[in-house]
């Protein structure tokens, strides 16, 4: 397994593929690689906030998951022959790991967990699954598998997350909302049907989103998809759903 | 009334629900409209576009807290949930989506703890009369609200009849989409009343069911599968057709014709060519002691040039619901009697809800309502 110094700020690569469409999925997969690399980080620095030896494992164990996840998707750019690009620190995932880091620096454990499983994970399995209906082979596959992956360990989080809300439906509410604010609206800027503040620094030459169509996707669906994910995901949460529609429809566009 | 909950005050949940109203937009501009609101005023609203793309993800939920207020001093609160069918999604090839979002806001009113459920529009029409197709739970009844909006078109026709000064006696009255529940029920209610019945819908079987029990009663009835067959021209005609989109051309009816369009979506085409008719907006209830959003949608989700107009089966849930009464009071299939009509319009009047003033696409017409 690539290790994730190696992988979280790789050089970009130019696309020579035999695949017509190889530089679009080359783009795909730098952010999904990136988000990857991104959750392995996080889960990292999760460990070292947890007062439970159970839980220091399981963000340990959560924390390669992701980093193989990472290296899956990588292996799957060889395949098509490119090699896929990350960056940590590019334009809007700076930004994400930037507010999860204010909640560990904070050691809240119940906002990294929404953050990480709640936020990013809604977008992860949502777009994840898009984007496996419409690669290609062996990319496709990959792809359905680990937005299955990261659905099968968001449950155990959703338990924590409703045990605490439990306590202080409204203590907890106000939290989520906080964190929607400093999270969500980077993750739906990022998924914009246009970047309106120049390069996001990951795709390879132009912004890959008017392309998209070439390869059966498009940001409407990804975004649209995703924002559905986490409406439902806030729902087996408890959270009332007249409010976080509001929530969702005030977010930029 | 509620608590602020994270920028966003929502009201009370749980046992403090008596009922819920499952709806859906019936125009993009209306579901703009909706958006807006939710976005607030102090955010752009939305391009249409991005209306377009955005719509049809939002899961079915409850979209706004429902106060209604009786004659009586009492008071029902409630929840409107919106199912979010795109309206351009309304045909046919959608019907499986379709009846998966009203399931799914069928589960919200449940999961919200509502005690009655009104179905409106095309939520009602989806589950066709099989409420059993619903989430089950003994401590949710659902209700298609079709009686009290039989209820309010048969209580236009009459005004508007008496506002004509036509002598309804002498009237051939013409129903589109007569097997409806909709439309069945007007048949049971306006037969007695009239020369002359004919019915008009797609299913010739349920047509002769239908016009041998009228006929049973003495009532003089002609049936047709389509507008073009029908022999008699109409004096007063019923649309009650479930149709996605303003579609529906009568063809040959009478000069000056009253036309209730009792559709939702609207049935007529309001820049259609009618000839003179008289057509107003039919099955719609004003309520007189007060009627609030929160937020507030008032004229968003009830947009009718009066306040605290709504259609009949969204009234319905909110009649039982201050009457205390959760039981399926509607359950779709024909089952509208004139009995139960009379049923639900004298509980409606109790609590102060009746016709409301009659108005079209060109305004009101009775001059007796108050416009906003």
């Amino acid at each position: 397994m690539e290790s994730l110094a190696s992988l979280a700020c790789s050089e970009q690569v130019v696309c020579n593929s035999p695949l017509p469409t190889a530089s679009i999925w080359q783009d795909v997969l730098a952010q999904a690689v990136t988000g990857e690399l991104m959750a392995a980080m996080n889960y990292s620095a999760l460990s070292t906030i947890c007062d439970d030896p159970e839980e220091v494992a399981d963000a340990l164990e959560h924390a390669q998951g992701e980093q193989g996840h990472a290296g899956a998707f990588a292996a799957e750019g060889r395949k098509i022959g490119v090699i896929v690009p990350s960056n940590v620190n590019a334009r809007y995932w700076k930004r994400i790991r930037e507010a999860f880091m204010r909640s560990i620096a904070e050691r809240d454990f119940i906002a990294c967990l929404i953050v990480q499983e709640i936020m990013l994970e809604s977008f992860a399995v949502a777009s994840y699954t898009r984007v496996g209906r419409a690669a290609p082979g062996s990319l496709g596959e990959t792809f359905a598998a680990i937005a299955a992956d990261e659905e099968g360990h968001i449950e155990h989080a959703m338990e924590i997350l409703r045990s605490e809300r439990a306590k202080g439906p409204q203590r907890f509410d106000d939290k989520v909302y906080r964190l929607h604010l400093d999270v969500m609206t980077t993750l739906t800027e990022m998924v914009a049907k246009e970047c309106r503040h120049g390069q996001c620094d990951l795709c390879h030459s132009s912004c890959v989103k008017p392309s998209l169509s070439e390869v059966g996707l498009s940001t409407a669906e990804l975004r649209g998809a995703s924002l559905q994910q986490y409406l439902k995901s806030l729902d087996a949460l408890g959270l009332p759903g007249e409010v976080t529609l509001q929530w969702v429809t005030q977010l930029p566009v | 009334m509620g608590h602020a909950t994270a920028g966003v005050t929502v009201q009370g949940r749980g046992s403090d629900i008596d009922f819920a109203l499952i709806g859906h937009q019936e125009s993009w501009r209306s579901a703009a409209d909706v958006l807006a609101v939710l976005r607030g005023a102090e955010r752009t609203r939305l391009p249409d576009d991005e209306i377009r793309e955005i719509f049809p993800w939002i899961p079915p939920r409850a979209v706004c807290n429902v106060e209604v207020a009786s004659a009586t001093g009492a008071k029902a609160r409630g929840l409107y949930i919106d199912c979010f069918i795109p309206p351009d999604h309304l045909d046919s090839e959608y019907v499986h989506d379709n009846i998966g979002r009203v399931r799914a806001a069928a589960a919200c009113a449940i999961k919200a703890g509502a005690r009655i459920v009104s179905l409106g529009g095309f939520s009602s029409i989806l589950i066709e009369g099989n409420l059993s197709m619903l989430p089950g739970t003994a401590d949710t009844i659902f209700t298609t609200g079709n009686t009290l909006t039989v209820a309010f078109i048969v209580q236009g026709i009459k005004k508007m009849c008496a506002l004509e000064r036509r002598d309804i006696a002498w009237s051939t009255l013409l129903i589109v989409g007569a097997t409806g529940d909709v439309g069945s029920g007007c048949a049971r209610c306006l037969a007695p009343f009239v020369k002359r019945v004919v019915l008009c819908a797609r299913n010739a079987k349920r047509l002769q069911t239908l016009a041998a029990e009228l006929e049973a009663d003495g009532t003089e009835v002609e049936i047709a599968t389509s507008l073009e067959q029908f022999p008699i021209a109409a004096d007063i005609v019923i649309c009650a057709a479930s149709l996605a989109s303003p579609v529906l051309r009568l063809g040959r009816i009478a000069p000056e014709a009253i036309v209730c369009d009792a559709g939702y979506p609207k049935n007529l085409n309001p820049g259609g060519d009618m000839r003179g008719a008289r057509v107003f907006s039919g099955g719609l209830g004003q309520i007189s002691s007060g009627l609030s959003f929160m937020p507030d949608f008032k004229g968003i989700l009830n947009r009718h040039p009066f306040p605290d107009v709504a259609h009949g089966c969204l009234l319905e849930g909110m009649t039982l619901a201050l009457a205390r009464r959760f039981e399926p009071f509607s359950q779709g299939r024909g089952f509208i009697t004139r009995e139960r009509v009379e049923e639900i319009e004298t509980i409606a009047a109790l609590h102060g809800i009746h016709l409301a003033p009659l108005y079209n696409a060109e305004g009101p017409l009775d001059g007796m309502g108050a416009s906003i």
